[in-house]
């Protein structure tokens, strides 16, 4: 099968996976042209090493301490507090695609999770856990 | 070969090659990229499956937001030092020991599992994997365990603000 | 399904209490008032009175054993409340958040206790053990708790992607999540179990050993039974210890003679080790803390003997077990919260200064040890005896009650430093009356127990 003929049968063919081709396709296009991008102007570029080009930049100012400090913890507290709500978001899609099929019963199910993490929501922020200074 | 078995081919080489990589290197940050390759090929086996949903959610959960914590912890830790600890050369051989037991466990199992025998994985097809299947399943069926897993969610909110808000 | 939701429904109440009441003594009496709420609805579900009803679609099931103890688990909740309450409010500035993850973990056991399929079970063990590794850590400042807290978190995530993984496998030969479900296939004219459902259950067996810290999967138990806040210690090396047991044996009852005869081998090896690491360990400690983690690990090789024996004895005698496994241990860590010095020296002397304490600790220690007219003796009793009933050799009863004579060693060395040495015993604070009645209470019911077992199961039955 030439691979001219497996683009024209995504027309036809509804929810496979060869309807993920066109995806693929660009996906391959996206990181082929960075990467080619970076490689040739790497190759062709101008390379002039000295030591003061090799030095980590801080606009004009001589670099001082060391990239690797620890941060603060506020960062994965925010980071975490994202994951638990983006997986909440995820269990909206499927329920979204099957609203009218699944009526009341299904809308009580997700009312029922939404106010749970409401609670959740409502705790972290009167705790004070999104407060950037303290 | 088709070009199902192409890609195939092509995605458990790069979930392997990615799986090695992350225990191989030495730089912590380039184990968390070759684990975010490793998920982009499992998403890929997800989509040759015809299972999309999932192959979103691999996508943004675990390539996005759980690998940027990933990325968070190690920025928490403190990586200067060039020297990590070693260990003793019993430890290392124990650790090869047991996982080489586990391993041929597996592989045996693989191997004597008659059911598997001849049959082939439902490729490019069957809508089982669908996100409309899928919500009618967890929407009927799954609720009660759906609802359950909130509690999860909400120890762990309450786990996050005890141990990582400041006092 | 009336625990599991009325004790979400506390743990949600608990955490908006946490910003709208400012007083901590207010939490500690919601708490027992959520417990004492929580344990009448389990009650009215026992009974067939009333209860909540949702469609779980076959994936919960609630049966006399599971309610029954979850009323045990309820109520030693509460009794640890109401026992160490103060301590637990003391033990950082999170005090409302403790007690919501109590609840969060009490809904996990109910979960446990009445799951149908693997999928239930899977969640229950999450909702039980991630509770868990914050209350480990949940002393921010001390170094060991950190520690304890990380290292339990990470081997328990390993233990539960184990776990996934053994689920997955059965899955896959069952074609359903089911408790019932057994893969078989065909195999040279006759039917045979799948491989791919006993590698799997395997795995489950062994991620649920690491839960309830069975030998050889016991590595991280005296490091976080020492490192976590003592308060904390002392619920998870209990309820949720037993409650672990209480897992395995639906597991292994729903599926039994599923791993063929090499489950002869293996199981009586694991409860070999687990006593021996237990106990020989625990003669050379110092530190009555780690003393009581070994000792802990000890007593879990003694509940393996339910897994033995898989009959109705066996499921009596766990139930007692977890009630004078978990009294006599809550006690004795009760009073341990209040010493400063955790070492076997530091109750010396006990005995001259706090008479009604130390006769408690008394009473505690010899019904771990397993003396008569203690309900630890029955306990053990019950135990062995349910695995004579199911054919144990007569070597494996003699290994342990080998092992029960060393436990006695260093249980007596506490009872010695409390009675026969002198010394200032310094505690933190002065007992309470009302906490010496409490403590009085949990002996007097250890004994209670010791004499009139059946009193426990008549609850069972009738």
């Amino acid at each position: 099968m030439l691979w001219t003929n497996f683009l024209m049968n995504v027309s036809t063919a509804s929810n496979t996976a060869v309807d993920y081709f066109p995806i693929g396709i660009q996906l391959i296009f996206a990181v082929g042209f960075v990467a080619t991008m970076i490689g040739v102007s790497a190759l062709i570029g101008p390379k002039r090493q000295t030591s003061d080009k090799l030095q980590s930049f801080e606009s004009g100012i001589e670099s001082v301490g060391n990239a690797r400090q620890p941060m603060a913890i506020k960062y994965f507290l925010v980071a975490i507090l994202f994951v638990l709500f983006d997986v909440e978001v995820i269990f909206f899609y499927p329920y979204a695609i099957n609203f009218r099929d699944l009526g009341w019963n299904g809308f009580f199910a997700v009312l029922m999770f939404v106010s749970l993490f409401l609670a959740g929501f409502i705790y972290i922020i009167k705790k004070g856990a999104l407060k950037w200074e303290d | 070969m088709s070009i199902t078995e192409i890609l195939f081919w092509f995605l458990s080489a790069l979930a392997l090659v990615g799986a090695l990589m992350v225990v191989l290197s030495r730089n912590p940050v380039h184990s968390v990229l070759w684990l975010v390759a490793t998920f982009f090929a499992i998403s890929g086996h997800y989509i040759l499956m015809n299972a999309q949903f999932l192959a979103i959610v691999n996508i943004i959960v675990y390539a996005g937001a759980i690998m940027v914590l990933f990325l968070f912890v190690i920025m928490l830790m403190n990586l200067n030092s060039e020297a990590e600890p070693r260990k003793s050369w019993m430890m290392q051989l124990a650790g090869v020991l047991a996982g080489g037991c586990f391993m041929m466990v597996l592989v045996s199992l693989v191997r004597q599992t008659a059911e598997l025998g001849g049959k082939t994985a439902l490729v490019k097809e069957g809508n089982i994997g669908l996100i409309k299947q899928l919500g009618m399943k967890l929407f009927s069926e799954y609720t009660v365990p759906f609802e359950i897993s909130s509690v999860l969610f909400l120890s762990a909110m309450v786990g996050a603000v005890v141990i990582g808000k400041k006092d | 399904m009336n625990a599991i939701i009325v004790s979400a429904v506390f743990g949600v109440l608990m955490m908006f209490a946490s910003f709208l009441v400012n007083n901590k003594n207010v939490y500690r009496y919601l708490a027992i008032i959520g417990l004492s709420v929580l344990l009448l609805a389990n009650i009215l579900e026992t009974y067939a009175i009333w209860s909540i009803k949702f469609d779980s679609f076959l994936q919960l099931s609630f049966e006399r054993f599971g309610l029954f103890f979850n009323s045990i688990a309820i109520a030693a909740t509460l009794f640890y409340v109401l026992l160490s309450g103060k301590d637990i409010v003391r033990v950082g500035n999170y005090s409302a958040e403790y007690f919501v993850l109590i609840f969060f973990i009490l809904c996990g056991v109910s979960l446990i206790t009445s799951y149908n399929s693997l999928l239930m079970l899977f969640l229950g063990i999450e909702i039980i053990s991630i509770p868990l590794y914050i209350l480990t850590g949940s002393d921010k400042k001390n170094l060991k708790s950190n520690e304890a807290a990380l290292k339990y978190f990470l081997m328990g995530a390993f233990s539960t992607g184990l776990m996934l993984m053994g689920i997955a496998l059965s899955y896959g030969a069952v074609g359903n999540f089911g408790l019932e479900g057994r893969g078989v296939v065909a195999f040279g004219g006759s039917m045979r179990v799948s491989f791919l459902e006993v590698a799997g259950l395997l795995l489950l067996f062994i991620s649920m050993s690491f839960k309830a810290s069975a030998a050889p999967f016991h590595f991280w138990t005296p490091d976080v039974y020492e490192g976590a806040p003592s308060v904390f210690t002392s619920f998870m090396a209990t309820i949720v210890k037993a409650t672990v047991f209480i897992g395995m044996i639906k597991l292994l009852e729903a599926r039994t003679g599923i791993f063929g005869p090499t489950w002869q081998i293996i199981l009586p090896l694991m409860i070999v080790l687990t006593l021996a690491i237990g106990n020989i360990t625990a003669v050379f400690q110092q530190s009555v803390k780690r003393m009581l983690a070994y000792s802990s690990i000890a007593q879990a090789g003694f509940m393996l003997f339910a897994l033995w024996s898989a009959n109705d004895m066996g499921r009596e005698g766990i139930l007692l077990y977890s009630v004078a496994y978990t009294l006599a241990t809550v006690g004795i860590f009760a009073v341990l919260v209040k010493m400063k010095d955790y070492t076997f020296d530091g109750f010396n002397g006990l005995a001259a200064k706090q008479p009604l304490v130390a006769a408690s600790v008394a009473v505690f220690v010899l019904s771990l040890a397993g003396i008569p007219l203690t309900a630890g003796f029955f306990a053990k009793y019950f135990m062995l005896a349910s695995a004579i009933k199911s054919g144990a050799g007569v070597w494996l009863l003699v290994v342990a009650v080998v092992f029960a004579a060393v436990s006695v060693y260093y249980y007596f060395r506490l009872i010695q430093a409390m009675y026969f040495k002198e010394g200032e015993a310094e505690m933190f604070e002065q007992p309470t009356n009302s906490f010496k009645g409490m403590l009085a209470i949990f002996a007097v019911l250890l004994i209670v127990l010791g004499i009139a077992p059946s009193l426990l199961f008549n609850y069972l039955y009738f």
